[in-house]
């Protein structure tokens, strides 16, 4: 009978049900299309690395396509901040319009197109039946690293946004594969987080900018599966067993163009509506901060003396083995409201924007920071909205205070891991 | 009136058949308790009146999860007159685990062959008499999209519930049915589980470690035989 009498009585019933369908059921079902598919998608030793190419196409595809359309935005953003500079006659206000509004707003909207497609490559692999197939394929490597199957979806989601990901774990059925797929979920990468890579990785990493964005979502989900492991062995609460994953696989389809733009504009216009209100306030707070006291600074000028440089040189010392200098710390702590303030904060810090916040930035970092200024903004505490969704689906305080404590310091751990490396291997 | 409860796994069209049997009209509610939704209908046949309830489409009736949870419980305590299981014949070897399931549970099972065009469009032919002796219930096949076959189900579900009929034994083999005797004599010492529950089915969900069935039986005054003769 062998050790688990469940797994012995469920083939008992799949024998009986296997010799009704020999004995009732003539004709064979013709090999279809589907099936065909199946085989190659499917596959015991291809099927990962299909996936993982797959991934690669839609990152090339999100960046390649969506490149002239940002610079287009960001051409037309800096002309209305000149215009608003030399034609406002209060210095305040024409301040606040450029550096506050403008530039804000310019740096946002930016990544507006390469975000619009990503979710229209995604949609694509969804809608032609493809997305449950890597499900599949990845649970076959999930449920072995001590996550469940269904923890896949969520995962997913969080590459959009985490939010909405972290209420998906409702679907998962044991409270400890819940808890455990929401404390891993926030090292998934969202979208928040893209454009901080895409402004940094572009800056500095040059022809490598792809391969060290692509870099950081692998990074990502490799300490998902780690911490996921860890907190499954460590922590006594997650010693469980574990149900079997089920889950249906669709016929593939050829999408419709009315599906795909569906979806794009679901998730893509959820984005747009986070970059119209609450960076909108946030965008305020910082110009304040960045350009006040308006004598100190000269009237905005002179950020090096606003308030915003009090906080990232108060803070500096803890990140100088990291070689982040208090600017990249300043954007860091303002990237906690939400990761794409990251970008904002360097604009308002270098006073630039567009084509010349890509070269601003660039003399922050060599490419060596850079990756690790990029890991660190992917791991660090995930951003107060997600802090919230994690706050109300764990309904625990104590789980809550966790994601935001075991993140931060493995983003410490990682990012300085990676410059003691990349010193070692003679990177400066 | 006749209390007909429909079940399926997800994506066989149980919604469709919803329709067809009750003509849309449904009373919408929740499962007490419970976020999950509950319709119930009627439909009037040949003079009868039956009551319609559908229970959330599972592929399996574990304890694991809520919907599956509701489905079980409302066939195990509330012992509709006629469960209808409706079969995606296109896929029919996933389908009928949850038929064995049914019938473990006693239930009183129709099948509703659906998507039978389907199937055979794939170039399945299925011998419904055949499979119908071997499940030992009643099978109608029917296709919901075009509203073949419904009135056959309906007759089905009439005579069905009329004549309740004992559902054949699934035989798991010497050695684990002389442990499912065992347990099932302890828990035949109990009468207030033997009104309410199937024993046999009972015996076997301890087997499986079934979390709901073993809160059951820590109750019991019998307890400890029980679980003596499950080790």
């Amino acid at each position: 009978m062998g050790e688990n009498p469940e797994v012995y009585l469920i083939e008992k019933r799949y024998e009986l049900i296997h010799s009704i369908v020999s004995q009732v059921m003539r004709g064979e079902r013709p090999l279809t299309l589907s099936d065909m598919l199946d085989k190659i998608f499917l596959h015991k030793v291809f099927g990962i690395p299909i996936f993982l190419a797959l991934w690669w196409a839609l990152f090339r595809f999100t960046f390649d396509v969506s490149a002239p359309l940002s610079d287009l935005i960001d051409l037309a953003f800096s002309k209305l901040g000149e215009i608003a500079m030399t034609h406002v006659p209060n210095e305040r206000l024409a301040s606040f319009l450029a550096q506050g509004i403008c530039a804000g707003f310019g740096s946002v909207l930016v990544f507006v197109p390469p975000i619009f497609f990503m979710f229209l490559g995604l949609a694509v692999l969804e809608d032609t039946g493809y997305l449950a197939r890597a499900a599949f394929v990845v649970d076959r490597v999930l449920y072995k690293l001590g996550l469940h199957g269904k923890s896949f979806i969520p995962m997913l989601i969080g590459f959009g946004c985490n939010v909405p990901a972290v209420m998906a774990t409702r679907t998962i059925d044991t409270e400890q594969d819940r808890v455990l797929t929401i404390l891993v979920n926030p090292l998934m990468s969202c979208s928040a987080r893209l454009p901080v890579y895409v402004l940094v990785g572009g800056a500095v990493l040059g022809a490598y900018a792809a391969a060290g964005i692509y870099g950081m979502y692998l990074l990502g989900i490799g300490l998902a599966v780690c911490m996921a492991l860890l907190f499954r062995k460590a922590i006594p609460f997650f010693k469980a067993e574990r149900p079997a994953f089920i889950m249906e696989l669709p016929l593939y389809a050829v999408p419709t163009w009315r599906g795909l733009f569906m979806h794009m504009w679901e998730r893509g216009s959820d984005f747009l509506r986070k970059a119209g209100t609450i960076i909108f306030a946030v965008m305020i707070v910082l110009w304040f901060l960045s350009t006040h006291p308006w004598a100190a600074t000269h009237g905005g000028v002179d950020v090096a003396s606003s308030y915003m440089a009090v906080i990232g040189r108060t803070l500096e010392p803890l990140f100088r083995p990291l070689g982040f200098d208090w600017r990249c710390v300043t954007a860091l702590f303002f990237g906690f409201l939400a990761k794409e303030v990251v970008v904002e904060t360097f604009g308002l810090l270098t006073g630039a924007g567009g084509a010349d916040l890509r070269e601003a930035v660039s003399s922050l970092f060599t490419p060596v920071k850079a990756l690790a200024f990029m890991a660190f903004t992917l791991i660090y505490v995930p951003c107060v909205a997600t802090l919230a969704a994690i706050y109300r689906e764990t309904g625990s305080l104590k789980w809550t205070l966790f994601a935001v404590v075991y993140e931060l310091l493995l983003a410490y751990a990682v990012s300085l891991v990676i410059v003691v490396v990349g010193h070692v291997l003679g990177f400066p | 009136m006749i209390r007909v409860a429909l079940i399926g796994n997800p994506n066989v069209g149980k919604s469709l058949m919803f329709n067809n049997l009750t003509g849309g009209k449904a009373h919408v509610g929740n499962w007490p308790g419970k976020t999950v939704e509950k319709k119930v209908g009627v439909c009037v046949h040949r003079g009868v009146k039956m009551e319609i309830i559908d229970l959330p489409g599972t592929y399996s009736l574990t304890a694991r999860s809520v919907d599956e949870l509701i489905a079980r419980n409302f066939i195990v305590e509330e012992k509709p007159d006629v469960v209808v299981d409706i079969v995606d014949a296109s896929n029919l070897e996933r389908n009928l685990y949850l038929t064995l399931q049914l019938l473990e549970l006693e239930a009183n099972v129709v099948v509703a062959l659906n998507k039978f065009d389907v199937a055979r469009a794939l170039g399945y032919d299925i011998d419904v008499e055949k499979l119908s002796k071997l499940l030992g219930v009643p099978v109608i096949p029917t296709v919901a999209t075009t509203k073949e076959g419904i009135e056959e189900l309906k007759d089905a579900i009439i005579e069905a519930a009329r004549r309740k009929r004992r559902p054949p034994r699934i035989e798991y083999g010497r050695e684990i049915e002389e442990i499912i005797t065992a347990v099932e004599e302890a828990i035949k010492k109990d009468v207030t589980l033997v009104e309410r529950y199937p024993t046999r089915w009972l015996a076997i969900k301890l087997l499986e470690g079934d979390e709901e069935v073993l809160k059951l039986v820590e109750k019991s005054p019998y307890r400890d035989e029980i679980m003596e003769a499950l080790s």
